[in-house]
This record gives structure tokens, sequence and C-alpha cells, in this order.
């Protein structure tokens, strides 16, 4: 390698010689002798990665595997501070931790237990595969090859990684043909090939692979942070029968959630408070929110709500805050003048809230539509909540019928009588038009046959009758056209 | 001041607590100041589309402070020519099925194309959602409330629906409310600026709602196309009872087919 002298000048641009004005050529400082062959890492202590490989979690679905290996990554924190998330695998930093639990033998066994019994609570067999080395690719990819082994220092890795089949980088199945036939069968066989020329053939996805798993790359990991917690209790001086006057505490409590919050940057939208009775079961108040929130106005109105329908068995002697489930915080966006601003859809989710907090889920409903011959099958009673987890712009309903359809339904067909050839429902009924035959749900066991007529009540009320085809040949009322 | 042409002799415009300097002193000016008359144009919509300004001897029919109702000799008799933008209504019907609800389709189509919701309270029967698809209502933004229950819940889903101002129409069915409860009710319409309408087979009389109307069928028998009669019993800013007559079809498709004499 020819090193530059430190003194020579840099060429000078050819400038124009203005008014005599001279150029100076500054020394220029000697660049850091940097060496190829001893990585930057060898000076300073360098990390050691412990990668611990779930195969059985490849079977599982996205979110299951999440939950799994949020759970494992709970117990991999007993070891160390940095655990981090990858493909059903998760890798710990472990050399600040070595002396600590006495070399990597130790670590292994203490952690071996715990997993292994998570594993089992999940339901998932209890093998897995581990390793260690200064890097974290490094140490996945030894640990999916099942090697279990350890390499303290990055020298060795070349030789490490060289002996694994190339199945163990898990690439595409059309780049694994392609590389079984350029006679590529471990890794140090893949280390002998240009670089420049796998990137051209297999992207640059591999090229980034291999360095990161030799050190010459760095390695961004997404680190596991522990779960938000919140909870808070009060005990008041006496029993409170007026509930009303927990309202003020209950604020005082919200006011500390909001703070922690706050800090975090979380939003809660399930949360609950227990009201603690002396010798008996605490009544529990869920507060279940459409959107995420932290406001405390917001909150204590809920809470009031809740309370507005609420009765106590006994005197309460605390309270008790838990946060069920957390969220992270998105503003809302500013909207620019002469655009509609984006609140009005929040008051109409504080009123769902309200009413779902006062009445209950069951009796709030939306409307939709079957396609269905049978009447009473075309229109369905949706809960509110249902329709809020789907999709926002759900298709317009369609038309049923082309023919008249009464707004109101009866629950159940009424009975019309017959007297000297008119009918009578409160007085007497003139057809108006029909008939509309309906013949379906003969599959079902219920046999419908109906001719449907559009009629008029002497009182002036429209309605909907229909005359059985079958059995009795009863006449019946079924809906009013309002 | 001005030389206001009216075609009518009228009083002048009695106050009811309405911001009559801030409304109306800034046109007027701007008014003046352009190289124009004050024009009996702009003196007239001044007049006409404030809802909160009451003149003695004003007719219902005159000012365009209303939402029409989709039926012009409705519009001409209401005041503001159509129906209130918020407030409580109360619509009287001996029956159900009378043509009430047909009465307000045209105001559900609109409130609905604002974007606003159209929530239904304890409803008599169930509420049939293909109906609604043929009236051309999208049900994407209807809500029932169904309640067994007691009243109090009734009230209180009332009276929290009248606040929110995504509710544009709350309709509900209760047959007698004391006065302080109506009050209350229009209390909430206005500060929620929504139109809440109670149904009810009895007109009773001394209530506080701002506008009361009556509806019978009036249609000779053996007609296909049924004609109802709109009575006005009250209405905030007229004074004599008024009436008119409406053609309210049942839907655009039972006039094609005639009467079938029943042959049991």
């Amino acid at each position: 390698m020819e090193k530059s002298d430190p003194s020579a000048q840099l060429p000078l641009p050819s400038l124009p010689d203005r008014n005599g004005a001279q150029v100076i050529a500054l020394p220029r400082t000697a660049p850091a002798p940097q060496s190829r062959t001893q990585p930057a890492s060898s000076r300073k202590r360098f990390a050691l990665w412990y990668a611990l490989y779930f195969p059985q979690l490849e079977t599982l679905a996205e979110k299951p595997r999440q939950e799994a290996l949020q759970q494992l990554a709970g117990q991999a924190q007993n070891i160390s501070a940095t655990v981090s998330y990858h493909d059903c695998a998760l890798v710990a930093e472990i050399r600040s931790s070595l002396k600590y639990f006495g070399g990597l033998q130790a670590i292994h066994e203490s952690l071996q237990a715990p997993l292994q019994q998570c594993l089992a609570e999940l339901q998932l067999s209890s093998e897995y595969g581990y390793a260690a080395t200064p890097t974290v690719t490094g140490s996945l990819l030894l640990a999916r090859a099942g090697h279990n082994s350890a390499v303290y220092r990055p020298d060795n890795l070349r030789s490490a990684l060289g002996h694994l089949p190339y199945e163990v980088l898990h690439l595409h199945r059309e780049q694994n043909r392609r590389l079984y036939n350029m006679g590529v069968r471990q890794l140090k066989d893949l280390w002998r090939l240009p670089m420049e020329g796998l990137r051209k053939r297999f992207g640059s996805e591999l090229v980034s692979l291999l360095n990161k798993a030799l050190g010459k790359a760095p390695e961004p990991t997404r680190n596991y942070l522990p779960p938000p917690a919140f909870h808070t209790s009060y005990d008041l001086p006496y029993g409170v029968e007026n509930l009303d006057r927990l309202l003020p505490v209950a604020d005082e409590m919200l006011a500390q959630l909001n703070d922690f919050l706050r800090r975090r940057d979380l939003v809660t939208d399930l949360l609950q408070f227990k009201l603690l009775h002396e010798n008996r079961e605490a009544t529990v108040v869920r507060l279940g929110l459409r959107q995420a929130s932290r406001s405390r106005e917001h909150l204590l109105l809920l809470l009031q709500t809740h309370f507005a329908s609420l009765t106590v068995p006994a005197p309460v002697s605390g309270l008790q805050l838990n946060v069920l489930q957390f969220d992270a915080h998105a503003p809302d966006s500013e909207t620019l003048p002469g655009q509609q601003a984006n609140h009005t859809n929040s008051n109409l989710d504080l009123f769902m809230e309200q009413l779902h907090a006062r009445l209950g889920v069951q009796p709030v409903r939306t409307l939709d539509t079957v396609a269905e011959h049978c009447p009473e099958y075309a229109c369905q009673l949706n809960e509110y909540d249902a329709q809020a987890e789907r999709e926002q712009q759900l298709p317009h309903a369609q038309a049923v019928s082309d023919r008249p359809r009464p707004v109101w339904l009866l629950p159940k067909p009424q009975l019309l009588t017959l007297r000297n050839n008119r009918l009578y429902y409160r007085k007497a009924i003139t057809l108006l038009s029909g008939p509309e035959r309906i013949e379906t749900r003969w599959w079902s066991g219920e046999d419908v046959q109906r001719d449907y007529y559009v009629a008029r009540e002497a009182s002036g009320s429209r309605l909907w009758v229909f005359r059985e085809r079958g059995g009795e040949r009863n006449w019946y009322l079924h809906g009013l056209f309002a | 001041m001005f030389n206001v042409p009216v075609s009518a002799p009228r009083a002048l415009g009695t106050l009811a607590d309405a911001p009559l300097n801030s409304a109306a002193s800034n046109p007027l000016t701007s008014g003046l100041t352009a190289d124009q008359q004050p024009g009996q144009t702009s003196i007239d919509q001044l007049l006409q589309g404030n809802p909160a300004l009451w003149r003695g001897c004003d007719l219902a029919g005159h000012g365009d402070h209303g939402q029409s109702t989709g039926f012009a000799e409705l519009d001409d008799i209401l005041p503001g020519r159509g129906w209130p933008r918020n407030g409580l209504m109360e619509v009287v019907a001996p029956h159900w099925g009378s043509g009430e609800l047909q009465l307000l389709l045209p105001l559900m189509r609109s409130v609905i194309a604002r974007g606003q919701w159209l929530l239904w309270v304890s409803p008599p029967y169930l509420l049939y959602a293909p109906a609604l698809v043929q009236a051309g209502i999208d049900i994407r933004q209807v809500l029932v409330v169904d309640l067994e229950t007691t009243c109090r819940d009734a009230l209180w889903t009332l009276e929290k629906a009248l606040q929110t101002r995504n509710c544009g129409l709350v309709l509900a069915w209760q047959n007698w409310l004391p006065g302080k409860v109506l009050r209350r009710l229009q209390l909430a319409a206005t500060a929620g600026d929504t139109l809440g309408v109670l149904f009810k087979h009895h007109d009773s009389k001394h209530s506080p709602s701002p506008l009361r109307l009556q509806i019978k069928d009036s249609s000779p028998e053996d007609r296909p196309c049924s004609e109802s009669e709109v009575t006005l019993i009250k209405a905030r800013g007229n004074f004599s009872a008024r009436s008119a007559r409406l053609p309210l079809p049942l839907s655009p498709f039972c006039a094609h087919s005639s009467a079938n004499a029943i042959s049991a």
C-alpha cells in the first residue's frame, strides 16, 4: 500500500490568476492509518452476542409468533439488558454479563430452565438452538445451523462460519438453486467468490448479510422493551356509599395516569377501576375507549357515566386503577383553513362510548341488508362495535327488491280477521296493489309461500299484508308503510 | 332612514333576543359604500334569513332560514320555508303508518348527505333496512338504539344525542312527556344544533316544542297513491293553524299495479 506523504500538496485547481491573489495550500493532515486485516472492534472489547433460535416458531402465524417471542424475550432479559428480536430468534448481548454469571456455560444453564418452561406454557416443543459470536448475524447463522457453539474472537468467525451449509442463509428458493448450481455448498465457498459479482447476481441483501456475519458492516437491531404497566391505588379513610364522592379521588388518580402516559408518549383504550369493599369482592368498572386517549376529562366523564348506572353492594373502602391496554400516541393532524375539521368523529366516539357505558353494547345497533327473498331475513341489525372493527368504507347496501317494502316490520306476522269477505286489522282493510309472490326457504323446513299486498286501513295506515298460499290460507299483517 | 320598499304594509321588526346590530349593520354599511343603492333584496335577505328575528305580522311561508322539506306545499305553510335547523319538533299521527316518516324522507337524505348520523331511539317496530335503501338513505349512517327498558334511559339517550353535533336528526317515539323534559330536550337540541323529532299519537296542549304538526291520511278510499293532510298546530312565528295537503306516494312502484279485488 502506498503511503502518501503528509506534507504533499493537493493538486491545485487551475484558477485564473486574478489580482495576483494567491492560493495557499494548507498542509494536508495525515490520514488515520487504516488496516484491513484488523477490524476496528479488536481494539476495544468487542461484544458477544448470544443467539437463541426457536425452530418451532416457524410454523406459527405472524401474530402468535410475535407474542411468543415477546414472552421469551422477557425471560432472556434476565441475562442481558439488550435483547433484540429477529426472525424466530432472539439475540442478547452477554459480554457485559459474562463475569457476573461466571462464564457462558453458566449463562446458558441459568436460561435453559425458564425458557423451557415458557415454551411448555406456549405448548411448543422445548428444544432450541443457541450460539454466541461477536456478531449478531454470525450468532444467528450458527444457531440456525444447530451448532450450539461459541466463538469468542472475531478473527475466528470466518473459519467457524465457513463450514455451515448455505441453507442457513434462509435465501429464496430460486437463489438457493442458483447457489447450488454454482457449486456453492458451504459458506466458505461464498467467501471465495468476488463480492461485486455476488452483488450483481444475488442482490445487495446477500452481500450485506455476509458482511454483517463477519463484522464488516454495522448491525442495527430492534431491541426489546418491557411493556409499560400502570397501577395505582388509594385507600379511603372511611367507607363511601355515594359514588359521586369518589370522583375527586378518581380524578386525582387519572391525573397520575395522564402524567405517566404523557411521559411515555402513550395512550390507553382499556382501563379498570376496582372499588374495594370490606370483606367483599371488589366491584370492577371497566372503561373501554373507542379511540385511545389519555385525556383526564374524557376518562372522568366516562367514569361518571358508569357510576350513574352502578350500585355498590357495600361502602367503598378503596380505589384501584389498572391500565389493561396501552397504545402509541398518534396526535391528530392539524387541519388547514377551509378544510373540514376532523374533530367531528371524536365527538361521535365520545357519544358512542357514553351510550355503551350507560346502556351496554347490546341495544346500540347499525342496520344492514341481506340478499334474501324472505322479508324477515333481509334485514340485519349489527352491533356498532363490529362495524367499527371493519374498514371505514363499507360497500353501499344493495336494494333487496324493487317492490315496495315497509319501513316498519312487525317482529312476528299478526293474524288478520276475515269477516264478510272483508279484512280487518283494527278497522277494515282495502287492498291497494299486489300480489307479490314470495316462495322461498323450502330447504330449511319453514316453507315460505306468501302473496304480499299493499293495503290501506280505513283509519289511514298503510299496511303490508300477506296471505299464505298453503295451509289455512290465512291473512297476516307483516309491516307498516310509515 | 332607508326607504325600505316592501310589498305589504308591515310592522317594524320586533326583536326577540336577536343580535340585530351585529348581524344587520355590516352588510348594510357595505351596501352603502358600494355605489349601488341599498337594494330591496339585501334587506329582505337580512330580515328573512335570520331565524332569531321575528316580525309581528310575519306569516309563515316567508323567510328562508329553514331547510326545505322537499314538499312545496309544506314549505309554504312553515315559517322559514322549511324545517327548523335545530330544536324539537312533534309529529302527531293517530296511527303509525300515516305517512309520518315519509314526510321526513327528504330531510333524512339531506342529513345523511351532510355526513351526519341518523339516530332512531326505541322505534315502535323493527326498522326495516331494505325500505330505507329503497328510499335512498345510506344506512351506513343509521343508528338504532333499541330500548326495552325504562323511559329514563331513552330520555338520557335522547338528550345526549341531541347534544352531539354528529347526529343530524334524532327520531324518538314517546307518547307523553312532561313539559319540563321537553324544555330540557329543546335546550339540548339547540346546544347541539340538532333537530329532534318526537312522534306521538295524541297532541298535548301547552307543549313547549317550537313546532308541532299533525299528519292525517286524507286520501279517498281505493286510491293507490295516498294523500295526507298536514296541519300545523303550532309553529314559532305563526299565529293561526294552517294545513296543507301533500301527495305521499307509498313508493314509486306502487302506482304500477292497480288494486286487485279480494277473492277469499
